[in-house]
Parts: structure tokens; sequence; C-alpha cells
């Protein structure tokens, strides 16, 4: 049967009950943003890394692009607005999200024309499950991939250049110096002072689109309760080493829109509060987050989001728990000892710095090797993300470092952020199975490194 | 041509195929000089001019990809996958360390694969700010060319004071200029030269000293006479970054009916569009030309919001006459993917026939683009004023 994708049999995935409310709060956050218009609420569209709590502190509405292309292809309604694109002239070899986004752009320039709902294709709403807002300006904020930046460029120009435009821009963390590392060196604070000067100039922006003074104590605040999350965050992933594991990559995935865009209050701390308490809960009560675990597994790209709850069955199916992955470890909020409340840019802008895209290879060797001992891991997949080159440019050489330096294997398979038609099933099902008898075998003779025996 | 003239354009043209055999040359009459590898499409070829290294700019050496495939994902670019393969097989180790100021992610994920491959070789990158309106954007870019200045003096050991570099200055100025009117007697009706002969020039000035590369394209240009276009279809030729177009390729569209009578290829105007201010501080002038290239024909690798490519390429095909565009895309090319559509909307809206070929590193399939640059030639010919 030629392309046809088989549902695993049984289903040995044993989801997170909170990520079901984090899918609600996410629900409310979109319908509040569809309806922001109507109550006077200035609207930005920004890229890159999350900058909602200066959105929020200035009183704006804010969506960010990757999110809304994300959500439509999770929702399998990434179709018009790929379609729009397509017939704008953009390649299917651009960036998925990119592509999905600005082709939500040429249906908000349609749906609006004769009319000034600023309501994304009006005719096409029932379509897109969708009533994206059209902007009232744009604020870049994409480190590592130059794409990133060059996206919001575009949307400038496909919206007439009449729209005003903010960009910051993020040296990449390349590693010149000799004392350059993660975290440290004379590299990392230079460009962290860099970006943190050019949040101050955004907040001079802002007041100038909102007509008000930038509400700094509000800020504050709001990097108060975004702290308090991201340490919640890391303790509950902390927790997920425990063998079996109680939660997996696939739960976190499930709660990357929760750290990375929602209002920093009260509510998201306790929804990280949670997670993490219902976590330790399995933990206590002997819960296993997959059925019979076995391996455990690292994933390495952006997610396939038309394929999340399918990828985390399939995967459990094989008795695997995927556990750690540079889009989870290494993104949003990751590092909240940098975050001085009381006066968060210069927090803010190293985690922009932070992206998992915006390191050279070594750091990202670092990351990897470093998680993959820390949760006790037996291979990695590299999701070869077809459109999102920032991501796979380095992944061959992070395979061969996990090979010569850990001892463990990995699998490459091909899909897409936002766009289906590059996922191959029977590509990731053959090299999946290979991989893991490789495993039982290497177990059998007992050839793994220290830590990485088998527990099963 | 003079037998001198034609001998000089067969030493170019030498150059620009094989420019191993010029660097090696070249050790061998500076020993102990050392051999940079630039990468497209924005570094200051005069600071390492005037430290006295020589600074090539790495070509698509067009060789089919072999072990680079394990290196990079196949959709990347064709010029970053060869770079791969190129540093997998030993054909980088001509060079002695790598310079690059550009940050396409592309471009970036092939500079890795060779520092990881080679840890002992110095792999620079002092990444010029691409957000050109950022109010802070001139003095970030002063500062990383300073920077820039002082990781070429560590490593050659050479000092590059501002006497040095005005010279270096001077003489990129000499040899862009020189090969700028080639580009703009074509414009302007010029065809002795063909598109692959131009080329090769411009491939040898990225790769040759430019003292030297001045002095040879001038002879070879002393035996040059005029030649008249003929009536074949005139084409502007846009796009393709980063590495030339294969001369295959060229010599199709001047088959097909079309005569190629201007371009914004890398390896064409854009390469050679501005020159650096001779006078005042010399670093300050390298920031002033990355700043002003853009503006005089804009790149989809940087964002500037008052800088568009699609109006530059509506005036010059106004300039030229040309009848219609060709957009040469290399594919996986993203910056060009992202613009494509502003330069068809443009052209389409002042009614210029177009057509993309999307060109791969390898397996073109030339037989079917000249049945579609066939189409585009007819099209263009039906607008011609018939005359009775
Ligand atoms: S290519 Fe990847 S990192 Fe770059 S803009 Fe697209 S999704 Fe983001
Ligand atoms: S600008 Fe285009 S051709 Fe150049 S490295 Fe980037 S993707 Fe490749």
């Amino acid at each position: 049967m030629l392309g046809s994708i088989e549902k695993p049999v049984e289903d040995k995935s044993n989801r997170l009950g909170m990520t079901r409310v984090g899918g609600r709060m996410i629900a409310d956050y979109w319908d509040d943003l569809f309806t922001a218009r109507e109550r006077g609420k200035k609207i930005v569209w920004y890229n890159g890394g999350a900058l909602n709590p200066m959105f929020q502190a200035a009183g704006l509405a804010w969506c960010h692009g990757e999110a809304f292309a994300a959500r439509l292809a999770a929702q399998r309604l990434e179709g018009p607005a790929q379609l729009a694109g397509a017939e704008y002239g953009y390649n299917a070899e651009l960036c998925s999200y990119s592509r999905t986004h600005l082709g939500c752009s040429v249906l908000t320039l349609q749906g609006t024309e004769g009319d000034q709902t600023g309501v994304v294709g009006v005719h096409d709403q029932e379509v897109l499950a969708a009533k994206l807002p059209a902007p009232d300006f744009f604020v870049n904020n994409y480190a590592g991939c130059s794409t990133g930046q060059q996206w919001d460029g575009i949307s400038y120009r496909v919206f007439g250049k009449e729209l005003p435009i903010f960009n910051i821009s993020h040296p990449f963390l390349w590693g010149n110096k000799p004392d350059s590392g993660y975290l440290r060196g004379e590299e990392w604070e230079t460009a962290s002072r860099f970006v943190a000067d050019q949040l101050r100039e955004l907040i001079g922006f802002l007041e100038n689109q909102t007509g008000r003074p930038f509400d700094y104590d509000a800020l504050s605040e709001s990097m108060t309760y975004i702290k308090r999350a991201g340490e919640l965050r890391r303790e509950g992933l902390d927790l997920c080493k425990a063998k079996p594991a109680p939660a997996t990559f696939w739960d976190w995935i499930a709660s990357v829109a929760p750290i990375n865009f929602l209002p920093g209050n009260q509510a998201l701390v306790d929804y990280f509060a949670d997670v993490r308490d219902e976590i330790q809960g399995r933990i206590d009560n002997g819960v296993s987050a997959v059925k019979d675990e076995k391996y455990r597994l690292y994933f390495d790209g952006i997610m396939n989001w038309n394929k999340l709850g399918y990828l985390s069955r399939k995967f459990a199916e094989h008795g695997v728990a995927v556990l750690a992955g540079r889009y989870i470890q290494n993104a949003f909020w990751q590092e909240p000892h940098l975050i001085d409340t009381s006066d968060p840019i210069l927090g803010m802008a190293q985690h922009y710095l932070l992206c998992p895209t915006n390191h050279g290879a070594k750091t990202l060797e670092y990351l990897t090797l470093r998680d993959c001992e820390e949760y006790g891991l037996d291979g990695l997949v590299f999701h070869s993300t077809r459109t999102c080159r920032a991501f796979t440019g380095p992944q061959r050489l992070l395979a061969r470092s996990a090979q010569d330096k850990l001892g463990i294997p990995s699998i490459f398979f091909e899909g897409d952020v936002a766009d289906a038609s590059f996922y191959k099933d029977g590509i990731l099902e053959s090299r999946l199975v290979a991989m893991l008898e490789a495993i039982d075998v290497r177990r059998e003779r007992g050839s793994l490194p220290d830590g990485f025996s088998a527990f099963a | 041509m003079t037998d001198a003239s034609s001998e000089a354009m067969e030493r170019l043209v030498g150059v620009a195929r094989d420019p191993r055999a010029y660097v090696g040359r070249w050790r061998a009459e500076h020993p102990g000089g050392a051999v940079l590898a630039i990468l497209p499409m924005n570094f200051p070829r005069e600071l390492a001019h005037a430290a006295g290294a020589l600074p090539v700019i790495v070509q698509d050496d067009q060789q089919p990809i072999t072990e680079g495939r394990a290196l990079l994902a196949e959709f990347y670019c064709g010029y970053t996958r060869n770079l791969a393969d190129q540093v997998a097989t030993g054909r980088f180790d001509l060079y002695d360390a790598v310079f690059t100021a550009d940050h396409c992610i592309q471009l970036i994920g092939a500079t890795e694969i060779a520092r990881t491959l080679k840890p002992d070789t110095t792999v620079f990158l002092g990444m010029l700010n691409s957000s050109m309106n950022d109010s802070w954007a001139p003095a970030k870019v002063t500062e990383t060319m300073a920077e820039i200045r002082a990781e070429i003096e560590r490593f050659t050991g050479n000092p590059v004071g501002p006497d040095a570099l005005r010279q270096s200055i001077e003489a990129c100025n000499r040899d862009r200029r020189l090969i700028r009117q080639l580009l703009d007697t074509r414009s302007a009706g010029e065809a002795a030269l063909s598109p692959v002969e131009l080329q090769d020039i411009i491939v040898s000035s990225m790769v040759m000293d430019p003292v030297e590369h001045h002095a040879l394209l001038l002879e070879a240009l002393a035996g040059l006479h005029g030649t008249e276009r003929d009536d074949r279809v005139r084409v502007h030729l846009s796009g393709h970054l980063c590495h030339a177009p294969r001369r295959e390729l060229l010599e199709v569209i001047e088959d097909s009916g079309a005569i190629v009578v201007d371009d914004d290829l890398y390896h064409g105007r854009r390469y050679l569009s501005t020159d650096v201010a001779e006078d005042g501080d010399p670093i300050a002038a390298l920031a002033g030309w990355y700043a002003r290239r853009n503006v005089t024909i804009p790149c989809p690798t940087r964002v500037q919001q008052d800088a568009d490519w699609d109006v530059y390429l509506l005036d010059a095909v106004r300039h030229s006459g040309a009848e219609a565009v060709i957009h040469l895309v290399p594919k996986f090319c993203e910056p060009h993917m992202l613009y494509y559509p502003e330069l068809r909307k443009a052209l389409d809206a002042a009614d210029v026939p177009q057509l993309q070929l999307e060109t791969e590193h390898e397996g073109m399939p030339l037989e079917s683009f000249r049945t579609r640059i066939e189409a585009l030639v007819e099209r263009a010919l039906r607008r011609r004023p018939v005359h009775v």
C-alpha cells in the first residue's frame, strides 16, 4: 500500500492528563486574539524569541508567526494558507512555517479587500478555523536562522510596506574566541549586551505604537511568573530522568505553546506546577509514560506538528520513551536563573540568544551529549526537518559525535514542521526497528558504555 | 584579438576554471604567504589583501557531491553541499584559513563542516549585521569590520595599517571599475564578450590578487574590437547568489534565441556593483561600502525596508532595454525563494515576460530549459513592433 500510514496497533503511550488543560489554555488564548481588535487592542505579529512579556506589558495582543503556522498544521488546517502561498509564488521547498504564515498574510489581504474587518480570509474562515487579525505592526526577534529574519522582511512587503516593523539582530554564537562556551566567554557577554540594548530600543518603538509609556512594573511582574514557570518546567524535566520515565518528550511538546507565548500570570505558573506534580505523582505511584519501557531515545529537530499524536504512539508501540531533544531541553526559558525579575531585560536578551539554532556545533555537541548522558539514552532520532535548514545543518555532526564520544547510534527520518507531504512513515519505521535491534544486540554483548546498560 | 591579448584572456580563463593551479603559483611566488578561503557574498577582501594574504572567494568547483552527502542534508543549496564535499574530500586543503562575514543559515551549516573536520584551522565568522535599517547597524558593522581586521592581523602576523588598507581598496576598486565598464558597455549594446567570457573574467577576479588581475585584464582587453549585438531577444539574468551559474546553462540561453544584455548575478553586477570610498578612515569606508552595496543592488539575504530588489530589477530592465527576465534560482536557496514572488509581481505589473529556472548542482535538465527559454523568446518576439 504505497504511501499509506498504518495506525500503530496498540496505544502504549500514557500521555500526561495536564496537557489537555494546556490545550484549553491555548485555545482560549487564540480565541482571545481573534477578538482582540474588537476589544480595541493593537495587534503585533512577531517571529522568533518569546517577546510576549514585552507585548503583555505594553497592553498589546500578540501573534507568534511560527506558533500560528504550527497550530494550523497540528489541526491539519494548513492547506488553504499553503495553497495561497503557493499561488503567490512560494516554492514548496521554502520553510513551511514561513510559507504557511505568508499564505495567511496573503489571505488576510484578500479577506480585507473592500472591508476593514482585519480578519484572515473572511471567505475562508471556516476552513482555516482561525480568525487571525491583521497586524498593526511587526517585530522580528529571530536568532540563529537567517530565514526567520527575512520572513518578516517579506511579510512587511506583502502588506505593501505600509506597516511599521522593528527588527532585533542577534549575533550567531559562533565561538570565535578561545574562551567561548555555553553561557560564558567574551562573545556571550558582548552579544547579551548588544541584544539587551536593542530590547531597550524596542520599548521606545512600542511606546510610539501604543501612544502610552511602557509599564516596566508589568514587565517585571510578567517575567516573575515566567521565571517561576520556567523553573517548574525544569523541575518537571529533571524528574523525567527517572527510569521508567514518568513523562516523555511528546508531553513536553504539548507544553511548548504555554511556555512560549501564553501570558506571564498565575495561571501559567499553576499549569507548570500541576505538570510537575502530575509527573511526581506518577513516580510516587510507579506509573510510566510508556508501557513496558525498553529503550530511551533523544529526538532532534523541530516538531513535525501534524504527527505529534501519531509519533508519540508509534515510539511507545516499540517500547521507546523519547525523553530529550534540542527543541525541549535547550529552548523556551530553559535557563531561568539568568532572569533578574527586578530588571529582566538582560536575562530576556540572553534567552533569545539561546535559541537552539543559534549555537555553533561545539556548543550543540556539548548540550546534546550532556542530555544523552543525563537521561541515560540509548540512541538518537534525527528529524531531518526538510524545510528547516537551521535545525538540520549540524545534525550529521551531532550524530557523529554521539557515535564517537558516547558510542550510541542514530537514525535519520525525513519530515517537516508544517508540511505533512515530506513525512515518510516507512523510512522511520524500518530505521527505528533496525536501530532498536542494534541496541538489543549491543546490550546482549554488554558493549554499551557506562550508563547505557539495559535497565529493562 | 591580438596574440598577446588572447593569451592574457586564456590565462584569466585558466584561473577561473582552475583556481587551484593559480593558488599553487601564488604560493611559489609568495613563500609563507597565507591563502584565505573567503565565503560569499559580503566579505571585504581588501582587509586580507592588505595583510599580504591571497583572499580567494571559494567557487563551486562543479564536482559531483560524494562524501559531502554524509555531512549536509540533500536539501541544502548546491553551493553549500559542494563546500562540504570540498572539505570532506580534501579539496579544501588548498586554504590556510576560512573567513566569512555572512549569515545565511545554509552557509553557516557548510562552514561548520569545515570547522569540525579541520579542527586546527582558523574558521572565522565576523558576522555583519544583516538588518540594514537598524539604527545601530552602522556602528555594529564598523565594529565587525575592525574585528575582522584584528583577526586577519592575528592570523597572518601582519599589521593592516591605514595606508596599506587604502592601497588595497584602490587596487580592488580599479579592478571592479574595469570589469563594471565591460558590463556597462554590454548593456549599451556591446556584444564582444559572451556571458561565459564575462563570467570567467569575474571568477578570475574573485580568485586572483587584484593588482595582477587588473594588469592581465587590461592586456586581454587591449585587442578587443567592438561588436554590435544581433537581433536576438535581449534578456536580463537575475539572481543566482553565491555561486556562478553553469557555463552550459549560459550557452543554452544564448543558443535559444536570447542574448544576455545585463544581470544582477553575484558572479556579475552584484559582486562588482560598489566601490569603497578611498578617502577617510578605511574601516569606516568598508562599513559604508557594505551598506551602499545593498542599496546599489538589493540582496535578499539582507533585510532593508527602503531598498527593493524588484524596483532595482525594473530599473535595470528599462535601462538595458531587456525584453525579458530569466530568474536563475539555485534550488533550495531560501532567501531567493522568499523574495521571488515580489520580483514576479513587479515584472507582471510592468508586463515584462519572465521565466524562472531552478538550477541544480547535478543533473540540470538543460533540454527542458532550452524549450522553456525558446518559449520565452517567442513570447518576447511577439511583443516586438511589426514593421510593414
Ligand atoms: S527554517 Fe526553521 S528556524 Fe528558520 S524560520 Fe523556518 S522554521 Fe524557523
Ligand atoms: S544565499 Fe542561497 S546560494 Fe548562498 S549559501 Fe545561502 S542558500 Fe546557498
